[in-house]
């Protein structure tokens, strides 16, 4: 290992996880792989997601990942959870290569979540 | 960062400032090279000679015992290949513990692609070897046993006295990784029936790139270096005679130091066990007072485990070692702990704190303090599953 493996924000995320926590009676999704495991939940409004928050059990960089995915999808449109980029969050975040399949526990959990939040909106009365 | 609280004393230490001194006036006064034959090798070679007296005198033996090396790696590489091949004629039968050293584990695994059978002896639940295990894996071609004087991870002691006696009675050599023991509690090498036993300098404040190999009597070992006449032809090459002054001056200060050492150390690994003993699901690796003091190794059992890498980086700026592989290819957990039962979540939480003579009673609190703290942080963010 050369050096702190881990980059800024990967520290800051881990340091100040601002979404750490769940959310009761919302969309859940919980995977776990690897020797890691994660739980998503979401509030949403209309098609809109008002709140995300996390809980990992999980190295800095997976716990770093679900931060950054929270902070990027609360306040967003559900349908943009399709633009989950796992590639991208490893660029952003200095994820080494070895690590990939970590971060794709959290590209299922997401995965999970845009279903849950489907089921869930399937069973809201249509105005 | 804030300024670093190193409890990783088992891996390595700093060098004391004693040592640093003695080394600085030999670079400058005795540089020589001790094979030379003149005034200023006879200088140098005087230096090393006196640095074998010390050692010798730690580990009360005669000096001219010693071999010197680049470190125990290198001490165990040469006695375990040195012993195995030059008996193989007579046996290919060898027999080591699974917690020993990489530097001790991967020798025999290369002896067993060598065509030699090794016999691979599981420690019991607090890490000591059963010499019972042993005196059943004896065999009539056994020709070499390898068992560790400390272990590195959880500080379990073995009983070299008796493990020794026991392969003398059969004709088996013994060679013993003393890395963690030299140093740091007494070791007689005139009453322990020992064959080959392996030093290095900078787990006692000595310099790193120095240890030793103690060679008894009546032990022929074949070299697996080439190219000179020094050490009897079985070590050959120029004599780092700085780096071996002052691991000779390690050794002066340890006999002088040891038992003050051994004290403090013993102080310090309760203080720190009173301090984090009521955490829920915490129990010790290896054993808590029959061990070397200077270690304390303690995981997290059942299913409130905490991640290894993240309780690592939750602890900073404490500096101490976890039970899994540390490095960010791998989530491979300790072989040690696994050989001790120890699931691999309960393995990879595991964080070895090592002490050592600068430990002071506030770096114990404060690790207290960062390491209560940092298993709190994890398990408030974990899901519910996992808690």
């Amino acid at each position: 290992m050369s050096g702190d493996p881990y980059s800024a924000e990967v520290r800051e995320y881990f340091e100040k996880p601002a979404h750490a926590g769940q959310l009761e009676g919302v969309a859940a999704a919980y995977f776990e792989d690897q020797g890691l495991s994660i739980r998503l939940t979401a509030a949403c409004e209309a098609d809109r997601i008002v709140a995300l928050r996390f809980q990992a059990h999980a190295c800095p960089h997976v716990i770093a990942a679900c931060e950054a995915f929270c902070r990027t999808f609360e306040n967003a449109p559900v349908e943009h959870l399709e633009r989950f980029n796992t590639a991208q969050i490893m660029r952003d975040l200095a994820v080494p290569a070895e690590k990939t399949g970590r971060i794709l526990v959290l590209e299922d959990t997401v995965r999970s979540l845009r279903a849950a939040i489907s089921d869930q909106q399937a069973l809201q009365p249509q105005n | 960062m804030a300024e670093l609280i190193y409890l990783d004393y088992a891996a390595t230490t700093p060098v004391d400032p004693a040592v640093a001194e003695r080394m600085r006036a030999v670079q400058q006064e005795a540089f020589f090279n001790p094979a030379s034959n003149h005034a200023g090798g006879w200088k140098s070679d005087a230096v090393v000679q006196a640095a074998a007296a010390a050692l010798g005198g730690l580990l009360n033996t005669d000096p001219d015992r010693l071999l010197w090396t680049s470190g125990a790696t290198e001490s165990n590489n040469l006695a375990i290949f040195g012993i195995a091949t030059q008996r193989a004629h007579r046996g290919k039968h060898v027999i080591t513990m699974r917690t020993e050293h990489k530097a001790v584990v991967d020798v025999y695994r290369a002896l067993q692609k060598r065509g030699f059978e090794v016999t691979w002896l599981e420690p019991e639940a607090d890490g000591a070897l059963d010499i019972e295990k042993l005196k059943d894996a004896l065999r009539d071609d056994t020709q070499l046993v390898s068992i560790m004087h400390v272990n590195n991870e959880i500080g379990t002691i073995n009983d070299i006295a008796t493990i020794g006696t026991c392969c003398r009675e059969r004709g088996v050599a013994l060679h013993v990784d003393g890395a963690q023991a030299a140093g740091k509690i007494p070791v007689d090498l005139s009453l322990l029936p020992v064959d080959v036993y392996s030093i290095t300098g900078h787990k006692f404040y000595g310099p790193k790139g120095i240890g030793a190999l103690y060679v008894a009597d009546d032990v022929v070992l074949q070299p697996m270096l080439f190219g000179g006449g020094q050490q009897r032809r079985l070590r050959p090459g120029t004599l780092p005679v700085e780096l071996i002054a002052g691991l000779g001056e390690a050794a002066n200060q340890a006999q002088r130091r040891l038992a003050g050492d051994l004290e403090h150390l013993t102080r310090l690994k309760r203080e720190l066990w009173n301090g984090i003993s009521n955490i829920e699901g915490l129990r010790v690796n290896g054993q808590l007072d029959d061990a070397y003091p200077g270690i304390l190794n303690v995981g997290i059992h059942g299913d409130q485990g905490v991640n290894g890498e993240s309780l690592l980086l939750a602890l900073e700026p404490l500096c101490v070692a976890t039970g899994s592989a540390c490095n960010a290819q791998s989530q491979e957990s300790s072989y040690v702990l696994r050989a001790l039962g120890r699931s691999d979540a309960e393995a990879q939480s595991a964080i070895r704190f090592s002490f050592g003579r600068p430990t002071s009673s506030q770096d114990i609190a404060r690790a207290v303090d960062l390491y209560s703290r940092a298993i709190e942080r994890l398990r408030a963010i974990a899901p519910e599953y996992v808690r």
